[in-house]
């Protein structure tokens, strides 16, 4: 019986145009938005080997590349494969826990076309923002576009608006997003497919005015990013901390934002002004951010377990898994830049804090580095730290220096009035 | 070897002494082991040589055979020193310390009832205490303080569900690292983090909450002041180098929260210490018996009642003052008796801010000396005076700490609820009542601070104090208020107050960094943009208004919308916020301090002179 009714069904479907009613014989499906006049085997191929789900990454969307050809290939780029992510972990805590990145990371990654654009398959839509900060959000460049910090871990500090799943705190928004420009202006769908990161770069839209100081200065145009002074912020985490338990009653004791299953996250400090600089894969002074400086204590019987030692010590808990910084753009545009001695007169930013100048002793509470912000035992994974050569050149206070400075500084002094309002 | 000839050699008489004064004041008789307390009470530890009877502190029965009938009549029983036994027990001998402690501000807490009200819903022009009571004030009037619990409004609510609890009017038993006695026991009994006694009384060994042990601390160490002044201001812990900062809890100690554990499930992590914990100093070899017990005087601020400055002994314009011992009832040679070194007739005793003698601090071969109190260590004071760092005109207007400060702890957003569908303990009242307090903030940072004007007309650095944003839940579960920002001075806003964070660094924050850096001036973390600076870490309530400051500067004009707490106080207006820049066109040149165009008063037209001229004409 069975058999027959397939075989009648392979027999209407043979006829063109009258799949969709094939289909529906069973299926009440109802199709919306821009696919609303397709066949049903337009994406879903054949009545003999109906694909399921035509937009799934692990089948490359056949479903959707037939039309859209070479999109799939965005499964093979950062997105889809998390490549660098999943190097990461082997190399940090899954050398302790082999189930790390597939029991903890399985959140972010591109599955199909679906995850973007539209929820179900039957009503596909734009890819919108609101896409993008499923996964681009909290610490993952995307939602800080809004204006969006991520708050502390400490169930005192989550407070607030919700969005996107994030308690945030409330910043300045990206100049562009204030314009009403969406990610796609510079992400675009080919531009994602090709597997770069934009499809538009500032200076495509942007000519440098000349009537800037900073910008009449030579050095600056050729060896920095644009958003190397124009990110107004950026989120920073330092000393991020994986704690795994067993067996333990320890891990009711921190009341933290993500405590579930057996592994718990905090971080030591988040900090969201001006970001260290560092050199980048194209050699330009960028941004770089703390991507992560992972501490991992493995807590058995409400007892730290583990046993290594480091300089000179043997220790238990908080081991320091890695050191590593990435540079990065935060999309945190703003017009406005700090000033001179923000960069040039801070060594802190190049990761070159004085040792009388640290405020945070690590080491006394056992966590390895000297400082976060001082380079030993740490190193930028996609570019590097400013050489000293650089650096030095950075902070000489050369005349070329001390004229645009004074320029500089005379254009604001002369802007504030005598005046002032309570 | 010389040194223990030295200690044979003094205390030998000091025990003919003694024996000589026991014997004459009818002690001798009975020893304080005849005493029928110690029948149960094995070997409790001495209070002190000078307190060698149990009933003269706490009263009760020592003939009694029955503990509940010889309890009878005792004072407390637990704690003799409470103020409400206080007159009898510790107040028969010590009258002078204990009728200064009735004015003491950390007894009455009049200071932080009258603030919490001017900043949370207005002044209702009276003034309040912990117990109430008759008091003088600096002016010589007599003053009634009324009892805080009629202060029925949120304030008073405030003050008894919360800051009661670190108060010496009320002892606190259960909390971790931060109970304390009341009364004098708050700070000559130590309580240790469990508040357990473990002294050598097998009866009471392990009981709570008791200090940890039965023997007097004359001169109360840091963990003493540490038990309160972890919280709010938090200098205990600053000075300390200890930052319970974003309380993440990490990272771990012994699988635990750490990697130090304070009160209210908090974690502090190690910062560079204040320049005098690291050199040995207690608090107590700063702040004088007066600052802490008050001088007799009931003051309406902290700052009122703290008598000494950092110039006291640095020197500022003028060098340290002092004045020798000369008679034999000068209060530093009484106070010093339990100091390892004691001040004798005739030494230079450093002056405090308010020209009175510190019992510790001196001249000698014209240098000045603190004497550690519990240490003995005698550390040398460095005076700047007439240093070309110290000469900057213009810089006679900063504290010491608006430079020398390494950190100033300042909590952003302060969200306070008050929920009236639920119960919390009213500490004052001794029982449960509607409403119970709880509180979340949004950022909280050490580096960079804000400078604005203080109660003298200085520039000092300021804390949020508070950016309290209050929402009330009344009985139906409705929100009478959400998340109501007080009006202060005519207007909503929130406030910032002068405030020393006793985190000392020896360097001091350089010309550039704080004349370069706006967040320095109260624009917080800023980018500048044309005539603009704006904030970047924004208010939820506004767009235009940074949470982590109080300036901004649209259009070229400055816009102050947070007040300064405290008379006279206020944020830098413009023709100051320019001045303090128009600094770095000399600065990018004139980089050190000792620089002598700095000597006298900056002329910015110097710029358009010949030399200058040439010095920046492009080549």
């Amino acid at each position: 019986m069975m058999l027959c009714i397939a075989a009648c069904w392979l027999a209407l479907s043979a006829t063109p145009g009258r799949a969709a009613e094939n289909c529906k014989v069973c299926h009440r499906v109802t199709l919306e938005g821009v696919h609303a006049r397709l066949a049903c085997l337009s994406c879903h191929l054949s009545e003999s080997a109906t694909l399921a789900n035509p937009a799934a990454a692990a089948g490359g969307a056949q479903g959707c590349s037939g039309c859209h050809a070479g999109y799939a290939r965005l499964f093979d780029h950062a997105m889809g494969t998390r490549d660098r992510e999943r190097r990461f972990v082997e190399r940090s805590i899954g050398r302790f826990d082999a189930g790390f990145f597939e029991n903890r990371c399985g959140s972010c990654h591109l599955a199909g076309c679906t995850d973007c654009h539209g929820g179900s398959g039957h009503r596909l839509k734009r890819a919108g923002d609101r896409a993008c900060f499923a996964c681009h959000k909290g610490y993952f460049v995307g939602t800080d576009y809004y204006g969006m910090a991520p708050r502390e871990d400490s169930l005192r500090y989550q407070r607030g608006e919700v969005a996107y799943g994030q308690s945030f705190l409330k910043m300045t928004p990206d100049v562009h997003a204030e314009a009403g420009l969406r990610c796609a202006a510079c992400h675009s769908m080919t531009s994602l497919a090709a597997g770069e990161k934009a499809s538009k770069g500032c200076r495509d839209c942007h000519r440098v005015s000349q009537k800037v100081v900073e910008h009449r200065i030579a050095a600056h145009l050729e060896k920095l990013e644009c958003y190397a002074c124009h990110s107004a912020w950026a989120a920073q985490e330092y000393g991020t901390f994986w704690l795994r338990f067993t067996d333990s009653t320890l891990q009711e004791e921190f009341e933290v934002k993500e405590n579930a299953g057996n592994y718990l996250k905090s971080a030591y400090l988040r900090k969201q002004d001006a970001p260290p600089l560092g050199i980048n894969a194209a050699g330009k002074v960028s941004p770089i951010r703390p991507q992560f400086l992972l501490y991992f204590s493995d807590i058995r019987n409400d007892r730290a377990v583990g046993g290594w030692t480091a300089g000179g010590q043997d220790l238990l808990e908080n081991r320091l898994l890695a050191a590593e910084w990435k540079t990065f753009f935060p999309h945190t545009v703003r017009r406005g830049t700090v000033m001179c001695e923000g960069c040039h007169d801070t060594p802190r930013r190049y990761l070159l804090e004085a040792p009388q100048d640290r405020i945070y002793q690590l080491q006394a509470d056992g966590m390895t580095l000297p400082s976060f912000w001082d380079r030993s035992g740490q190193k930028v994974v996609n570019g590097d730290f400013l050489p000293m050569a650089r650096y030095r050149r950075v902070a000489a206070k050369t005349q070329e220096y001390q004229r645009a400075y004074l320029e500089k500084w005379q254009q604001l002094i002369k802007h504030v009035e005598a005046s002032s309002s309570p | 070897m010389r040194r223990a000839n030295l200690t044979t050699n003094r205390v030998f008489p000091l025990w003919l002494g003694l024996i000589l004064l026991l014997s004459l004041s009818g002690c001798a008789e009975q020893s304080p082991r005849k005493m029928g307390c110690e029948r149960c009470h094995l070997r409790i530890e001495r209070v002190s040589a000078s307190h060698p009877r149990c009933v003269s502190c706490h009263g009760g029965d020592p003939e009694a055979s029955v503990a509940t009938v010889a309890h009878k009549t005792m004072y407390g029983p637990k704690n003799p020193a409470a103020p409400e036994h206080w007159e009898k027990s510790c107040g028969a001998c010590h009258q002078y310390q204990v009728g200064r402690m009735k004015a003491n501000l950390m007894y009455t807490g009049t200071g932080m009832i009258k603030n919490t009200q001017l900043t949370w819903e207005g002044w209702d022009e009276q003034l309040y205490s912990s117990r109430g009571g008759e008091v003088i004030d600096p002016l010589g009037n007599r003053l009634t303080l009324k009892p805080v619990a009629e202060l029925d409004n949120l304030s008073g609510e405030l003050y008894r569900k919360f800051c009661s609890r670190c108060h010496v009017g009320q002892g606190t038993g259960d909390v971790y690292a931060s109970s304390h006695g009341s009364g004098c026991a708050a700070c000559h009994f130590p309580f240790n983090n469990d508040a357990t006694y473990q002294g050598t009384d097998p009866v009471m060994r392990g009981k709570a909450p008791f200090s940890a042990s039965h023997a007097l601390e004359a001169l109360p160490g840091n963990q003493v002041c540490a038990r309160c002044h972890n919280r709010s201001g938090r200098i205990a812990l600053s000075f300390q180098g200890l930052y319970d900062g974003n309380n993440s809890l990490v990272p771990t100690r012994n699988g635990s929260p750490g990697p130090v554990l304070l009160s209210g499930l908090r974690n502090a992590v190690h910062i560079a210490p204040d320049v005098h914990a690291q050199a040995g100093m207690d608090c107590i070899d700063c702040h004088t018996s007066r600052d802490l017990m008050g001088d007799g005087y009931a003051y309406q601020n902290m700052n009122l009642q703290t008598e000494i400055s950092c110039e006291d002994c640095h020197g500022g314009a003028r060098l340290p003052r002092y004045r020798e011992i000369a008679r034999e009832s000068d209060e530093a040679l009484r106070e010093s008796r339990n100091y390892r070194i004691r001040m004798r007739p005739g030494m230079k005793m450093v002056q405090t801010a308010k020209g009175r003698s510190y019992s510790n601090v001196f001249y000698q071969d014209g240098t000045v000396y603190v004497l550690g109190k519990r240490s003995g260590k005698l550390f040398k004071s460095k005076v700047i005076t007439g240093s070309a760092e110290h000469s900057i005109v213009g810089h006679g207007r900063m504290e010491c700490y608006a430079c020398h400060s390494r950190t100033v702890v300042q909590c952003y957003g302060c969200h306070t609820r008050y929920d009236k569908t639920v119960k919390g303990m009213d500490f004052i009242k001794g029982r449960e009542t509607p409403g119970r307090f709880s509180e979340t903030e949004d950022y909280r940072m050490l580096y960079p601070f804000p400078l604005a004007l203080n109660q003298r007309g200085k520039v000092s650095t300021v804390t949020p104090g508070c950016q309290t944003f209050v929402t009330v839940v009344e009985p139906d579960g409705t929100a009478s208020k959400n998340e109501y920002v007080a009006r202060f001075k005519g207007k909503q806003q929130l406030r910032f107050a002068p405030f020393f964070s006793h985190n000392t660094g020896k360097r001091a924050v350089g010309c550039v960094e704080c004349h370069g850096n706006p967040a320095f001036l109260g624009f917080g973390q800023h980018v500048v943009a044309g005539g603009d600076i704006y904030g970047t870490l924004i208010c939820e309530q506004s767009a235009d208004k940074p949470l982590d400051g109080f300036l901004t500067l649209q259009d070229g004009r400055v816009r102050a919308y947070s007040a300064i707490t405290r008379e006279h106080s206020r944020p830098l207006n413009g023709s100051e916020v320019r001045r303090t820049l128009a600094v770095n066109t000399c600065l990018v040149c004139h980089a050190k301090a000792s620089d002598p165009i700095y000597r006298k008063e900056l002329d910015y037209r110097a710029l358009d002179d010949a030399v200058h001229r040439r010095l920046l004409a492009r080549p």
